[in-house]
């Protein structure tokens, strides 16, 4: 059993070595007077995004969605970058934790060239 | 950098012997910052023996983004069956990587606990480590343990937890757990959920039933957590 740990062991640490990331398609969220703006965002099929929400309110704000499996603080008047994806399509809710009523939006995910 | 590699290398190659309760948590590699938490665990070991059981309460504060500190009381029933005070416990959360951003999500744990009214004392270090597969996350923890001190026998152990995990819903999530350490290989099913409230207020629980299957006698863990975090 030993030697199995230890083997997974390195195989998780070629993995961690290996998990240099390249560049990502970024796209913006504004958060102010506790909505996002958009509040539907498209972003492709089968690829990592970076978010990256701006928090123009006087408060903090978290940003948390169990579709997407995230969760992230962020601090009044700064911004904040939430990695998302690669996902399949659909349509992926997210809200603002601190006023959930309001800060709602949606990350819909389409095929590349998929228009309505 | 090279330091926490250097670390993950000792860590992953250390030979594995122990005691004690194996099965425990699968910690995650999130933290976020503002958040305080209280938390209580119950584990119940049964053997053909004995039953031992395990309880602990902690309080938790994030410092920063990145780290969180929890301070802990351990119960225990002993050999008499009498429930008593057993040892108190530091543990260090970090999360090392930004969620979602490489491969997996890495993170960090380190504990320092004493026991009560004893020479005895453990450092633990461990790495953490959860990939996503859509609505999957698999989380792998592998922990070195280090015990010293006058009234125990100072010794290197070695564990390993794994937690397979569906995210069918947040107050549902079924999972498979593994855990292996001191002569001990267990696995059974668990269950964890969110509840959700007002701002970052949440109760989160976790349910598990772990049996040996390394050997021929019964040895069954039963483990409740419940998280309120503010």
């Amino acid at each position: 059993m030993a030697r199995v740990l230890t083997n997974c062991g390195y195989l998780a640490l070629g993995l961690f070595c290996l998990s240099a990331m390249g560049a990502v398609p970024e796209y913006e969220l504004v958060l102010k007077d506790h909505l996002f703006y958009p509040s539907k965002l498209e972003i492709p099929a089968n690829m990592k995004v970076r978010l990256i929400v701006h928090n123009q309110d006087d408060t903090p704000e978290e940003f948390d969605s169990f579709d997407l499996n995230r969760e992230k603080v962020i601090f009044p008047q700064r911004k904040a970058t939430v990695y998302i994806g690669p996902l399949q399509p659909g349509v992926y809710h997210f809200f603002g934790e601190y006023n959930p009523n309001s800060a709602r939006g949606q990350v819909i995910v389409k095929e590349p060239g998929d228009a309505d | 950098m090279r330091r926490e590699v250097i670390v993950m290398l000792v860590l992953l190659t250390t030979k594995a012997a122990a005691d004690g309760f194996v099965v425990d948590k699968v910690y995650h590699p999130i933290v976020l910052p503002n958040e305080q938490r209280v938390e209580w665990r119950f584990m119940s070991r049964q053997n053909d023996e004995r039953n031992v059981l395990a309880q602990r309460i902690g309080y938790g504060h994030s410092l920063s983004e990145t780290l969180t500190l929890e301070a802990y009381v351990v119960g225990e029933r002993d050999q008499e069956d009498n429930f008593g005070l057993q040892a108190y416990e530091l543990e260090s959360r970090w999360m090392i990587t930004e969620q979602g951003r490489y491969w997996a999500d890495w993170g960090m744990v380190f504990e320092l606990e004493k026991q009560h009214k004893q020479d005895s004392w453990e450092v633990t270090s461990g790495l953490v480590m959860e990939k996503e597969f859509g609505r999957s996350s698999l989380t792998l923890n592998w922990f070195m343990i280090y015990e010293w001190g006058k009234d125990i026998h100072d010794e290197v152990e070695n564990e390993f937890r794994l937690q397979y995990r569906y995210r069918w819903m947040p107050q549902v999530q079924p999972s498979i757990e593994i855990y292996t350490g001191e002569d001990f290989v267990g696995i059974g099913p668990a269950l964890m959920g969110i509840q959700r409230f007002d701002g970052q207020k949440q109760l989160k629980w976790e349910l598990g039933f772990i049996s040996e299957v390394g050997g021929v006698t019964k040895d069954h863990t039963l483990r409740f957590a419940l998280e309120y975090e503010f």
